[in-house]
């Protein structure tokens, strides 16, 4: 009997001891949740070890309609840091989730959350902020990841806010980054110089996501099939727009996280070539970090010009 | 004798004068070469000028207009206005034919709501309603954002935390009307004036406890008059207890329990007694990550026990004459239990359609039921316009209002103006 309890009690230490570890070894972890995989790859390539990171979105939603998820508050609730890519990107369900998570230092403006979109070049600021334009964002157009200058923006931005809220990790996040975007210079200029063929190449998209990657790439968008951002276009507006497909010589079309079957429709009509790509990274093992992610878009439209 | 100096010196007068004129071409060409490269640079070089100096006037315009944009920034951030809350509206308006009552243009309703931070420690939102029933404050509330141990508290008049459906405003329901069970066993949505405590657990999923001590809750609920000080026993106390879980990345279950207490309904001097009523609340969720935009699917029941002393009349032998019968009012406790279950299937991005079964007990004469079955059809032009057509039949045994008998059809017009949002409770 003697010796059983003794036993249990050894048992009980050890548990204790590693149940102590566990919780000492994710105290010692900063606990940050980001909203896009692309963000989270970029923060735990900063801060590496010191860093537990969890994206609320796996990749293959459109950022404009991701369901509003309570599994998200208990993660918004315990996170130290949350990491957003901003401009009313995630307007839609964010905020409802922070509005329960309960934790304050997460709040926008508050010292836990990091906008990634200061200081970012914006594009398609809109002149007049109406709804009859469609749903519109007044910060101008937020899918600025799509842009790899952009992303060494967003690099710098975490970077900047992992050392505002743990300056005692400073050094070592500022080496990271330091490291992380000697990788990411090198892999911009290899997508520039293998991008020559798409300059110039006219394409039409489904929804205002692509204008920062057209932009730097220098691919000249046409149209869209949208008949404003966030409004789903009439059959007027699809006939028009398949008629500048043939008068402008548009090679190809582009879409995202929506339905295939406006893309199709046109690519039948007018002999454009049809090429979906990933507006946020994640969706699947060929885009799950950022680098990965910005090379799978290249390739495949690249790819899809070769076809055509 | 001509020396061998004097030859070498004549073949080399011969050799120049017979190679000068090839040098001299061969010297003209090469000039001509240089002097074509040299015009060629030119150009590149003033094709560069011009392309530098054309930079130059965009990188000038790009900065007048960033100026601009920085400008136009300063002066929203700086103006008077920079304060506001958000401001929004949202108009319900439906064309109704009812087979018992006949037709009707219903305003229901026109819905201003605005809402913003107050300090680090408070935000504040509040609803105005107008309708063919006048002007009302439906919601003013505060809610606290950095209380710890993770609470959340919230005071004012808002819609207190009881089941789901309660919370919403009617404009933002999934069909046109409110269902008669919700109507008659809560009162419509779930209008409170009193405190709320919400307590979010720390565990890995979500699990989220509410406390609340209320005037009364319900819009409609005329049992207690909300105006007047009273008793502490005649308030209303709410508990409730919410949790979710992700089946897959695809699938999810939300399920909600509530129980709402009165300790002391007064229903004469001399009647009274307390009133229970309690909730449960299922929904579930079909939303596929990839395709959420034009793929979904909602199933959502809510089922009320009601309890509470009610006024019955009796006929009992007078006392001056026992032969006689007097009718005598006595308080006798009813339970009835209603509740309704609806489904909506989204059919693409703009379009969905969806089923409400509605099974509603007369709290009076729990025996007396109404069933209510409504087909309808939702158009979604934007996210911030949709029109909706719903056909309702009721197979009504209470007998007691026309409007909620036969046959019945509505075509609802909903818009929303400016930033309007319910947030997490309408999710």
């Amino acid at each position: 009997m003697k010796s059983n309890r003794r036993i249990f009690l050894k048992f009980l230490l050890l548990g204790g001891f590693l149940f102590g570890f566990q919780t000492n070894l994710y105290a010692q972890q900063i606990r940050v949740i980001t909203t896009t995989p692309e963000l989270a790859d970029i923060t735990k390539q900063i801060g590496k070890e010191l860093v537990d990171v969890e994206s609320l979105t796996r990749g293959v939603e459109f950022m404009h309609a991701v369901p509003v998820k309570p599994s998200f508050v208990p993660k918004l609730n315990r996170a130290d840091i949350l990491v957003e890519m901003g401009m009313d990107l995630e307007i839609s369900w964010l905020p409802a989730l922070l509005e329960v998570a309960n934790n304050s230092k997460i709040l926008p403006g508050q010292l836990g959350n990091i906008d990634c979109s200061v200081g970012i070049s914006v594009l398609e600021v809109p002149r007049t902020v109406d709804r009859s334009e469609g749903d519109v964002h007044p910060k101008g157009n937020p899918h600025y990841n799509l842009d790899p200058l952009s992303g060494k923006i967003i690099v710098r931005n975490i970077a900047d806010g992992l050392s505002r809220n743990y300056p005692q990790h400073k050094a070592v996040f500022e080496k990271n980054l330091n490291a992380y975007l000697g990788e990411l210079d090198k892999a911009i200029a290899r997508w520039q110089g293998i991008a020559a063929p798409l300059k110039g190449v006219k394409i039409v998209t489904y929804h205002v996501e692509w204008s920062y990657f057209a932009n730097r790439f220098g691919l000249q968008q046409i149209g869209m099939i949208e008949l404003k951002p966030g409004i789903e276009p009439t059959p007027n507006h699809l006939v028009a727009l398949a008629q500048k497909i043939q008068q402008e010589k548009v090679q190809l079309i582009i879409y995202g996280a929506q339905s295939d079957r406006y893309p199709r429709q046109l690519a039948g009509q007018t002999g454009a070539n049809v090429v979906r790509l990933q507006s946020i990274a994640g969706g699947s093992p060929e885009t799950d970090t950022y680098i990965k992610f910005i090379d799978y878009n290249l390739r495949s439209l690249l790819a899809a010009v070769k076809k055509g | 004798m001509v020396s061998i100096f004097t030859k070498i010196y004549l073949c080399g007068i011969l050799a120049v004068a017979l190679l000068a004129p090839a040098l001299s071409y061969a010297q003209d060409s090469v000039i001509d070469a240089l002097k074509r490269q040299m015009s060629e640079m030119q150009a590149t070089m003033r094709k560069m000028a011009e392309r530098i100096e054309q930079l130059e006037k965009e990188k000038v315009t790009s900065s007048v207009k960033i100026e601009q944009v920085e400008k136009s920034v300063k002066a929203v951030q700086s103006a008077p206005s920079a304060l506001n809350p958000a401001i929004g509206m949202a108009i319900d308006a439906t064309a109704e034919h009812r087979a018992k009552a006949g037709g009707d243009f219903n305003f229901r309703t026109a819905e201003i709501g605005i809402s913003a931070s107050i300090d680090p420690y408070a935000r504040g939102y509040a609803f105005f309603t107008g309708s063919k029933e006048g002007v009302e404050v439906e919601e003013a509330a505060m809610v606290t954002t950095a209380l710890p141990w993770n609470l959340q508290a919230r005071a004012g008049r808002f819609f207190a935390d009881f089941g789901r459906m309660a919370k919403f405003h009617p404009h933002e329901y999934a069909f046109v009307n409110t269902p008669l069970a919700l109507e008659r066993m809560v009162g419509g949505e779930s209008k409170a004036d009193g405190v709320e405590i919400n307590y979010l657990f720390p565990t890995p999923f979500f699990l989220r406890a509410t406390f609340g001590g209320y005037n009364k809750i319900g819009a409609e609920n005329d049992r207690l008059d909300d105006t007047k000080s009273r008793s502490w026993s005649r308030f209303t106390y709410l508990g409730r207890l919410n949790t979710y879980f992700d089946l897959t990345d695809n699938h999810s279950i939300e399920l909600g329990s509530s129980l709402a207490y009165t300790p002391s309904v007064r229903l004469s001097d001399t009647l009274g007694g307390s009133r229970s009523l309690s909730g449960v609340d299922l929904t579930y969720r079909y939303q596929p990550l990839g395709s959420a935009l034009y793929q979904g699917f909602t199933w959502g029941s809510e089922l009320f026990v009601n309890s509470e002393r009610k006024p019955l009349a009796i006929e009992v032998p007078s006392i001056d004459d026992p032969s006689i019968l007097e009718t005598s009012i006595v308080g006798k406790r009813r339970r009835s239990v209603g509740g309704y279950s609806y489904g909506e299937l989204k059919l693409n991005r703009n379009w969905s359609t969806g089923f409400l079964f509605d099974y509603a007990p007369s709290i009076d004469s729990p025996a007396k039921k109404t069933l209510g079955y409504s087909p309808y059809l939702t158009w979604n032009l934007s996210e911030f316009n949709r029109l909706r057509f719903q056909y309702s039949y009721f197979d009504d045994k209470i007998r007691a209002e026309k409007n909620e008998r036969g046959n019945q059809f509505f075509l609802q017009w909903t818009t929303v103006l400016g930033s309007h949002t319910h947030g997490f409770r309408t999710r």
